[in-house]
């Protein structure tokens, strides 16, 4: 029972997902009820897959019972547990604040409920699976619900998410392209079995064309500079109901199939005609870092501005993983954990102002007098000072970690960009409460009764950011005890 | 030069597949109809298939079945499953794609009338 976890995990949104028209056939009201108990039991199940990766050790988990080389393999490791506790943590909170920012439409519709189930599923499974044709499955099983979820804000929100389905269909074609390559190759598709063969065969131009398809397949779906154009406009135009899930979970989550891709099959040292391959990574984070900054700094739409930041982000938590040392790596992956959750509540806030106020941009912010409301205020202080990066918050301790690990290999340049990269995301969060805090004229404060529902998502997700910074040791010493190990 | 040409010649099959995944690139890129990027992106898929059967593809092998009773397995007849089995999963997650986008594409005309993209920007500004 305990060893089937995983598949439970995945299991339970995808069948209440299926089911949902049958289960509220007779009651539709009942569909975001049962959508937060489908969730709440995926909680409670990963937080015992955790317990249990923490105490038996990681287990590859069989799918039907044919072990990997010829069955289907999923890897239940330690990253992946936290991975996915972080994910269904995201999701219940957003889906708590989704049953008051929702517009009433939404709130009716079956389809969007069996939708973020089904997203929610394929996320899992995209964490689990072991097996690169799995994760191109999972990719799009993500994905294609994404699309609709993006589609569900309709008029404007439809021509953007075809933009986004457009090239993320292309990405993860490149994606297939790539697996093509690799499995002619070397007959096999299995992660684990692909790290023994790969090897000796860097020097073939069809496993470095391969693994470069899936690079770039992988890099628009994670909304890497350059390959970032779908995403401030979809996340903008989304559903503010769903945008917290989206905007934590798709991109970071392709990042960590990247991740392990990366971690399995590209060795440290590794150079293809001259070129080191985790540096050339590397660098592709920092002009990510830094281009996203920048560009998150020139915003004036308060979602666009944090889109732009999460993209930053996607650049810091790549040069982390590519520094080739186990510090840098951890970081990484705790600053990529962080960044879910730090997400999240930026699209609360944001969507939040948009449900209330009908406030976008930052001048709009500035004739609404938010600094009355305490919760949506405390809550942009605590974020503001997470994706600054300052203590006690997870954001500190996941930098502090990519900068340690830079300084260890001798990249000053990498260090550079992280500090950059944070400055500039003071700057924007400066531009944010100068426009929170200092009103042109005096304006009357509408005041605003903030539900039950959305204090304890803020609070719930406050509390979360600075309690990823108070737990720091701990799961920094997970995510490192599994590398150790061998593990991802 | 003549040796790339001879290499070219050697690989039919590649030479149809980049022509493919070029072809469905440039109808993405180039034609503002929505319907016709869409008809594109499929190009592009359908030429990530072929490259995938292509490689698989074995003359005079048989389907890989092994008879109760067969003596010795002759690796060398069957056709491998793998690469026909991601093709069918391929083709199914296109067929998906293909919904949704159509989905979509169905409720912009709905919404603005038109399925030309500059006419659509125009009215979005």
């Amino acid at each position: 029972m305990n060893s089937h976890l995983p598949i439970l995990i995945f299991l339970v949104p995808f069948f209440v997902g299926v089911s949902m028209p049958i289960l509220t056939a007779k009651r539709p009201s009942l569909c975001p009820d049962i959508t937060l108990a489908a969730v709440i039991v995926m909680f409670l199940l990963a937080i015992a897959n955790l317990y249990m990766v923490q105490t038996e050790g990681p287990i590859e988990y069989a799918l039907g019972g044919w072990t990997a080389p010829i069955g289907i393999a999923w890897l239940n490791d330690s990253i992946a547990a936290i991975v996915v506790l972080t994910v269904t943590v995201v999701a219940l909170l957003t889906l708590i604040y989704g049953r008051v920012i929702v517009s009433a439409d939404l709130a009716k519709s079956v389809p969007y409920y069996t939708l973020i189930l089904i997203m929610i599923s394929g996320l899992v499974g995209l964490v689990f699976a072991a097996d690169l044709f799995n994760v191109f499955v999972f990719l799009e099983v993500a994905a294609l619900s994404g699309y609709a979820l993006v589609g569900a804000g309709g008029g404007k929100a439809q021509v953007y998410a075809f933009r986004y389905l457009l090239l993320g269909s292309f990405g993860a074609t490149l994606y297939l392209l790539g697996l093509g390559h690799l499995y002619v190759v070397t007959g096999t598709l299995n992660m684990a079995d692909l790290a023994l063969r790969l090897p000796e065969l860097m020097t073939s131009t069809a496993v470095v064309g391969g693994l470069i398809y899936i690079f770039l397949g992988l890099s628009i779906k994670m909304a890497l500079i350059p390959l970032h154009s779908w995403l401030p406009d979809a996340y903008t135009n989304a559903p503010s109901a769903v945008t917290p899930l989206l905007a934590s979970t798709v991109t970071k989550v392709a990042l960590v199939a990247w991740v392990r891709i990366e971690y399995s099959l590209i060795a440290p040292n590794v150079e293809v005609s001259h070129v080191p391959v985790l540096v050339l990574l590397e660098e592709l984070g920092v002009i990510a870092a830094l281009i996203g900054g920048a560009l998150a700094l020139i915003q004036t739409d308060l979602k666009r501005m944090f889109a732009y930041g999460g993209i930053s982000h996607i650049g810091l938590i790549l040069i982390g993983v590519s520094l080739g040392n186990d510090t840098g790596f951890v970081g990484g992956m705790f600053y990529l954990i962080n960044d879910a959750v730090m997400q999240a509540a930026l699209f609360m806030i944001a969507g939040a102002i948009l449900y209330y106020h009908k406030a976008r941009t930052l001048d709009d912010i500035r004739g609404v007098g938010l600094h009355t409301s305490p919760w949506l205020t405390g809550a942009l202080i605590v974020v503001a000072v997470a994706m600054v990066g300052l203590p006690p918050t997870g954001g500190f301790f996941g930098k502090w970690n990519i900068i340690l690990g830079a300084l260890e290999a001798e990249h000053y340049f990498a260090v550079f960009a992280v500090i950059a990269s944070t400055l500039l995301t003071f700057g924007y969060f400066l531009k944010v409460f100068a426009a929170w805090f200092h009103q042109t004229e005096f304006v009357e404060a509408k005041s605003i009764k903030i539900s039950s529902g959305l204090r304890v998502s803020l609070g719930a997700i406050s509390i979360l950011m600075i309690a990823l910074g108070l737990m720091s040791d701990s799961v920094v010493q997970i995510l490192l005890e599994s590398v150790n190990n061998g593990g991802i | 030069m003549l040796e790339l040409l001879q290499t070219l010649i050697q690989r039919p099959n590649f030479v149809v597949f980049v022509i493919l995944f070029l072809w469905g690139i440039y109808i993405m890129a180039a034609h503002p109809n929505f319907v016709k990027k869409l008809i594109g992106l499929y190009i592009v898929q359908i030429s990530a298939i072929f490259f995938l059967v292509a490689f698989s593809a074995k003359q005079g092998a048989t389907v890989p079945v092994i008879m109760e009773g067969a003596a010795a397995v002759e690796p060398l007849i069957y056709a491998n499953p793998l690469p026909h089995v991601l093709t069918v999963t391929a083709i199914v997650v296109q067929v998906a794609t293909l919904g949704v986008s159509l989905a979509l594409v169905a409720g912009i005309y709905r919404k603005f009338g038109t399925l030309d993209e500059d006419k659509v920007m125009e009215q979005l500004k």
